[in-house]
């Protein structure tokens, strides 16, 4: 087990802070909840705060990259996807800006404040905009990997950062590229594709079902936009039976983003796991995942419905 | 500080040519705000011909001023103005709106040579410019300035007055916020719709230095914008309120909402620009695509 996801964020942001003087971060009175507080120490020349008002926050971002610096305005995934979302829109998106987005507190493992503060919709929401990258990385390693190819690709960004800590799904050396998935496992039976912390889960569901003695492929897709669409319908021609996790809703997230691929490209027996269309309630984490059907064992349930349901199938 | 008779009279002809081409442009592109860029022409015209460091021939020159055209329904004046100054043709001007074109109904950095945001949800430039004042500070360019044109209407917005607080507290005093105080808003008069005075006292307690002009007095404007560059310098960002008339120029179009947005057809257009050049003494001209097949056509037959 290693560091908490958001101290990794905010450790690697003093990391590019040194290699890319342009890099300035930007806040809403949260950096010390998203870790931002790191470059703040470490460079208060570029560090911004803006009060809490989101919207003039990603207008500022915009203004400072028409400048040529990499902002980072820094808030929870739910401010920065519903509060600011026309600002990123059209001040950020539309103008095609180098602008990096990190969206702190993303889904159910973020505290007890409930619907108001837990993002789900955000990956349905950036998904949407034309012209931006999104990401969900799934351990450390990725996290910091896909960091730095921010900072290299012109435009704009939305990342996600969970909370709290995730097992390492990577080696040291893994880079992040867009566009590209990782086959974690490989399996016959079915195919379970997550994204961010939910990989880990997938990992742990493909285990059970190993038990019952179905071979289960595992994808992690840490960019969604764009999505390793070939990766999928590869596997989903194998397997036929496709299940996908995500720590979001599942309408217009990743579930939805797979789905799309495999009614073009690869039909497949399809079940989404994630946030069925409901704001989140307050709760523990453990609680909760399991109110929303989420945990490995939920996953593996999911699977082997997808695998009845491929048996019925003419 | 004086100002040159030939310099006004030069500055009032190019506020007259911003009117005429925003009205081409609308008539020719069948959509747009004949009102708001009518009362922009002169704040246009001080600002590109006078005010602003630009250069037409390096449109991404380093030390340039920024100019940020936050009510960006106005495009059309600014785009004659950009024209006008070098940046582009000016016949290029008659693709506005056109798919294709370089020139959207509302602003698009990446596509118009000289535009430094892109803009049309209303509320947001300023806080795009607020942005752009800390950038020069950052790359210590005391110099520069950035000027953001608002309308009167869009400080309803609730984001207008989040910028205008940072942009105290950063002691911006290389950011200069107008306010085209034109009275009128796209269904009815300020004041009926959504008041908005005290203005005044309303920027001056967020911090900002407060002048106040007619925006459609060169020799005043010049003064003001003076003012605000070089004598007004000191740790607050300058608000100008600039008392403008919307649709001034033509009798039918002055605080009237109906011209909010409105395309005249080519005939009224023509009747329209011929009573501008009389309002305005200058020789009679009519609308340039009248008699044009190709616009005509455009005009009745398309769509």
């Amino acid at each position: 087990m290693s560091e908490e996801m958001r101290e990794v964020f905010g450790k690697t942001l003093v990391e590019l802070g040194h290699e890319f003087p342009q890099l300035v971060v930007l806040d809403a009175d949260l950096h010390t909840s998203s870790k931002a507080v790191y470059f703040k120490q470490a460079f208060p020349g570029r560090f911004i705060q803006c009060g809490i008002a989101e919207q003039n926050m990603f207008g500022i971002a915009a203004g400072l990259a028409t400048q040529g610096f990499i902002p980072f305005p820094c808030t929870f995934a739910v401010f920065a996807s519903q509060r600011a979302l026309d600002q990123i829109a059209v001040s950020v998106a539309y103008p095609r800006l180098n602008v990096k987005i990190p969206g702190s507190y993303v889904g159910i493992p973020t505290s007890r404040a409930g619907a108001s503060h837990n993002a789900v919709a955000d990956l349905a929401i950036m998904r949407s905009l034309p012209q931006m990258r999104v990401a969900d990385p799934g351990d450390r390693r990725e996290l910091r990997s896909l960091m730095r190819a921010a900072v290299l690709t012109e435009g704009p960004v939305y990342f996600r950062i969970t909370r709290y800590t995730l097992p390492d799904l990577f080696a040291p050396d893994y880079e992040f590229a867009w566009g590209r998935g990782v086959r974690l496992r490989e399996g016959t039976d079915v195919t379970l594709v997550g994204s961010g912390m939910m990989t880990g889960f997938c990992l742990e569901a493909a285990e059970l079902l190993a038990g019952d003695g179905i071979s289960a492929e595992v994808l992690h897709c840490g960019s969604i936009k764009p999505l390793d669409e070939d990766l999928i319908a590869e596997s989903a021609r194998k397997t036929g039976a496709v299940v996908t996790a995500e720590n979001a809703s599942v309408v217009g997230g990743l579930g939805s983003a797979v789905a799309e691929v495999l009614a073009e490209r690869a039909p497949a027996v399809l079940r989404r796991v994630g946030v069925q269309d409901r704001f989140i309630e307050s709760g523990g984490i453990a609680e909760l995942l399991a109110h929303h059907r989420m945990r490995p064992a939920d996953i593996a349930a999911r699977a082997r419905e997808a695998l009845e349901a491929k048996d019925r199938l003419p | 500080m004086r100002v040159k008779p030939e310099e006004i009279s030069r500055l009032e002809e190019i506020a007259y040519q911003i009117r005429r081409l925003s009205l081409e442009m609308i008539t020719c592109g069948r959509w747009g705000h004949v009102g708001g860029s009518f009362s922009l022409a002169e704040i246009l015209a001080c600002l590109y011909f006078h005010e602003l460091e630009v250069d037409p021939h390096n449109p991404k020159w380093e030390g340039r001023d920024r100019f940020v055209l936050s009510k960006a329904h106005a495009s059309p004046a600014l785009y004659a103005a950009l024209a006008l100054r070098g940046f582009f043709p000016v016949e290029e001007l008659y693709t506005y709106c056109e798919l294709g074109g370089r020139l959207e109904g509302h602003t698009d950095m990446t596509r118009t040579p000289g535009l430094e945001c892109s803009g049309g949800a209303l509320g947001q430039g300023l806080s795009i410019a607020v942005g752009m004042a800390l950038g020069f500070r950052m790359k210590e360019q005391p110099y520069s300035r950035v000027y953001c044109v608002l309308g009167d209407g869009e400080c309803n917005e609730g984001q207008v007055w989040e910028a205008a607080m940072s942009a105290a507290h950063y002691h911006l005093d290389n950011l200069i916020a107008i306010v085209d105080y034109n009275k009128v808003m796209a269904k009815g008069f300020v004041w009926e719709e959504m008041g908005l005075e005290p203005l005044r006292a309303k920027w001056r307690a967020f911090g900002w230095e407060v002048l106040e002009v007619d925006g459609h007095d060169i020799e005043a404007l010049l003064r003001i914008l003076y003012e605000a560059r070089h004598v007004r310098v000191h740790g607050a960002p300058i608000a100008i309120i600039a008392h403008t008339v919307k649709g001034k120029g033509l009798r039918e179009t002055e605080f009237n909402y109906k011209w909010h947005t409105q395309a005249p057809d080519p005939e009224q257009a023509d009747a329209m620009l011929r009573q501008l050049a009389r309002n305005y003494g200058r020789p009679e001209e009519g609308y340039s695509k009248l008699n044009d097949p190709v616009a005509k056509e455009k005009f009745y037959g398309g769509e």
